[in-house]
């Protein structure tokens, strides 16, 4: 301990903590202190002492060196300034922006086709629809003008027979039957105006065998024994008109049918002679 | 990285400061943790040394600069059991400066200047700051006996060798070094 004691108070220490010993003085030093605690718990106190010491010479430092000092150790450089935290984050941010976008974009665009693939369906439906909507008003128009023909067919049957109910009632008209001349069961009928000339027949009134498509029956009037041509006429079921007007007569005793070639001849052939009746 | 938040968020008023045993455990394994403390602890002290080596202000804290990488970078060879950790910073700071103020390129410029009116040029330029945890701080320092004060300062601030401190004042070797050591036990007396 006395050796301990003259140690210290040689003031060696105090250089020792001053750097101003050499390599080898400074080994001597510590293998001093590592054996004497005495020595060791001067040490730190010279130490504390000249640490404060300088704490109180301290110079305060310009700002700014202190970043300038963190840079250049890289502290900065591996993100532990907040600055260099946030921008990060935020490209971090600015990436799942654009990632959302994109997917929001991509899903528009799924959207965008599956409403394309819809339209197209809908617009191929329309079509066809509207070809079976053409169809159909084809049809329909078809249908109206059948429908059109028949009432017209109707109304003009209507005013036919109308028109015979009055010829009948109307003391005016003549009707003349025509009696068969080749066949006994043949007949027809003839109404007959003779103040305005009117000349009808009535085909459904009328009992002949069909005519072919090369020969008529034609309508003749005797007046004074001789044959005047009153027009021609088919015997057929289909035909449209119940009463069909002839040529006009103002005098006449009798009138007579014959079949002559199509479109009529300006003589009767007597051979021919299909019916006949006197007024 | 919390202390960075609260030093920020705090703007630079919250300072950091560990224990010991913690700083070095941190320097040592490379915790960027370690050199903002020791920062925050020992920036001002170690520029007092460096300043009183080198007035220039911007070579000062270049050399401040340079102590702290020294620092950072030669951690795994401070050995704990030779000193504490603020007398191996210490030596750092002053070596560099000595190796600046003596090598070529300082010695050919402007920025050097008459060594032996550092210590006053440095009191009268710089805003020295004193630790406001201890009272009487100005007290303190004025009080030391100036033949301690002068010998001390040369040696431990602007890095004479006891030996060219006693060239510098013409004082027998032996009486420099009683000077030296009654200096620093003037100081743990008032520390105390």
């Amino acid at each position: 301990m006395e050796e301990g004691k003259a140690y210290i108070e040689s003031g060696i220490l105090e250089l020792f903590v001053l750097g101003q010993l050499t390599a080898q003085e400074q080994k001597e030093v510590q293998a001093m202190a590592s054996s004497c605690p005495e020595i060791r718990q001067e040490i730190v106190a010279i130490e504390i002492a000249l640490e404060k010491y300088a704490m109180q010479n301290a110079v305060k430092p310009t700002v700014g060196l202190e970043n300038r000092i963190f840079e250049r150790i890289g502290l900065i450089a591996t993100a532990s300034h907040p600055e260099a935290k946030v921008i990060p984050l935020n490209a971090a941010e600015v990436k799942i922006n654009y990632q959302s976008k994109i997917r929001g974009l991509r899903l528009a665009l799924v959207a965008c086709i599956a409403l394309l693939v819809v339209s197209v369906a809908a617009l191929y439906s329309a079509h066809s629809d509207l070809g079976n909507a053409r169809d159909q008003i084809a049809s329909l128009s078809l249908d109206r003008e059948k429908f059109t023909s028949t009432v017209n067919y109707m109304k003009s049957n209507n005013s036919d027979l109308n028109k015979l109910v009055a010829m009948s009632d109307s003391p005016d008209w003549k009707k003349i039957k025509l009696a068969g001349q080749k066949n006994p069961n043949d007949n027809m009928v003839v109404y007959w105006h003779p103040a305005g000339k009117h000349v009808m027949i009535n085909t459904t009134k009328m009992v002949l065998p069909a005519n072919d498509k090369t020969h008529q029956y034609q309508l003749w009037a005797l007046v004074d024994g001789k044959p005047v041509d009153l027009g021609v006429f088919d015997v057929n079921p289909d035909t449209a008109h119940i009463l069909v007007n002839m040529k006009e007569i103002g005098e006449a005793q009798a009138f007579a049918v014959t079949l002559e070639r199509r479109g009529g001849s300006p003589t009767p052939t007597m051979e021919k002679m299909m019916a006949m009746g006197g007024v | 990285m919390y202390f960075l938040y609260i030093s920020d968020s705090l703007e630079a008023t919250k300072k950091i400061s560990l224990s010991e045993e913690e700083l070095v455990s941190k320097l040592k394994s490379q915790d960027t943790l370690a050199i903002q403390a020791l920062y925050d602890m020992y920036s001002g002290a170690l520029l007092g040394v460096i300043s009183r080596v080198i007035q220039h202000t911007e070579v000062a804290e270049d050399l401040l600069q340079e102590t702290f990488i020294k620092i950072w970078n030669s951690a795994g060879s401070y050995d704990n059991s030779k000193g504490r950790l603020f007398t191996w910073m210490m030596n750092i700071a002053r070596n560099l400066s000595i190796d600046k103020v003596r090598s070529k390129d300082f010695k050919n410029s402007n920025k050097n200047q008459d060594i032996e009116n550092n210590v006053d040029f440095i009191d009268a330029q710089k805003e020295v700051t004193f630790n406001e945890d201890v009272l009487g701080v100005r007290d303190l320092v004025t009080s030391l006996k100036p033949e301690f004060k002068i010998v001390l300062d040369l040696v431990y601030f602007k890095g004479y060798t006891h030996v060219e401190a006693a060239e510098e004042l013409n004082l027998p070797l032996g009486t420099v070094k009683t000077r030296i050591r009654m200096g620093i036990l003037e100081l743990r007396k008032n520390f105390n």
